[in-house]
């Protein structure tokens, strides 16, 4: 008796949150894409890409373990598989040359936002300096896409266009 | 029926009453934010389609075809931007007439930063190829790193600002 008692507006709680009718007319969600719109998830995204890109491609010969043990935390997909190869074949150069590289993200900006996937359109700046030599800048863009994993934005594929 | 019941009665009829009215309630306010959101992604749309249209307009001119290149200049932009072209037309001109020089672009990739649908406010960043030809020599090719500002006017989405980010040759 209780239960059905209390069946009825349960349901009708249920529908005035919102599930059930949105349920029924098909959420804006999955397909619609956020970016720019939905302003906190895009800078969600843009802020974490921005620190995970800047953390990735920046390294020092002392410290070659903190760069691919933060590639190993925020890549993931393709880009670990691509970024594991180019790392390894890198990292003797790091040692011998005694090669600092420090990456900057000047622009950044969410070209879509659609589900647990982001493309990004990233403007950065590289200084590079070898040891007893002058350090030399370049700057570039990328296209940079990110999947959200376990609640965090984690790079799965960078193009540079 | 006992007066307990009839409270019983009253208070589930008030339930119902309550949880109709905000039913209501929610589908108005999912309505309404869905229309609203579906207005501003169409917006940001448009805003990228322009901004990256006009940033390309205004990196590409033809010696022989520069009135129709300056024209496309001005349709393309607004405000002080607009001022500012058409304050540099006349040596720019002489310069490209000199020059004998052919510009190209190609937008590479571009996106909306910001969005301010109220005031009429965007802005964009835009990677841009853009190549120079001049007689008696080979085309030079760099990468242009802008970064514009949009207006939104009577006839649509228009450049108001542009500012160079970076640049490389490719």
């Amino acid at each position: 008796m209780r239960a059905a008692r209390w069946g009825v507006p349960a349901v009708l709680w249920l529908a005035a949150l919102g599930f059930g009718v949105a349920g029924l007319l098909g959420r804006p969600g999955p397909a619609a894409d956020r970016a720019v719109v939905d302003a906190s998830a895009t800078s969600q995204v843009n802020s974490q890409v921005d620190t995970a890109l800047a953390r990735i491609l920046s390294y020092t010969p002392q410290d070659t373990a903190a760069t691919a043990q933060a590639a190993h935390d925020l890549l993931s997909g393709t880009a670990s598989t691509q970024y594991q190869t180019l790392f390894a074949q890198v990292k003797g150069q790091i040692g011998t040359q005694r090669l600092t590289v420090a990456t900057q993200v000047t622009h950044s900006g969410v070209v879509s936002l659609t589900g647990d996937q982001a493309q990004l359109l990233v403007f950065v700046r590289q200084t590079a300096q070898r040891q007893g030599s002058a350090a030399s800048t370049v700057d570039g863009q990328l296209s940079v896409t990110a999947r959200l994993i376990d609640g965090h934005w984690r790079i799965s594929d960078m193009t540079e266009r | 029926m006992s007066v307990a019941a009839s409270v019983t009665m009253a208070a589930r009829g008030l339930a119902v009453l309550a949880a109709a009215a905000a039913a209501w309630g929610g589908w108005s306010w999912y309505a309404a934010a869905h229309d609203s959101s579906a207005a501003l992604a169409a917006g940001r749309d448009q805003v990228l389609a322009a901004g990256e249209q006009a940033v390309q307009n205004l990196n590409t001119l033809d010696w022989q075809h520069l009135s129709t290149g300056l024209s496309t200049w001005d349709q393309s932009t607004t405000g002080d931007l607009r001022t500012q072209l058409d304050q540099g037309q006349a040596d720019f001109t002489k310069q490209v007439e000199q020059a004998h020089t052919v510009t190209t672009a190609k937008v590479l990739a571009g996106a909306v930063t910001e969005l301010d649908e109220h005031t009429g406010s965007a802005s964009v960043m835009v990677a841009l190829q853009v190549t120079v030809s001049a007689p008696g020599s080979s085309p030079s090719v760099k990468q242009s790193r802008l970064l514009g500002q949009l207006t939104r006017t009577a006839q649509g989405w228009k450049l108001s600002d542009l500012a160079q980010a970076s640049t490389t040759d490719s």
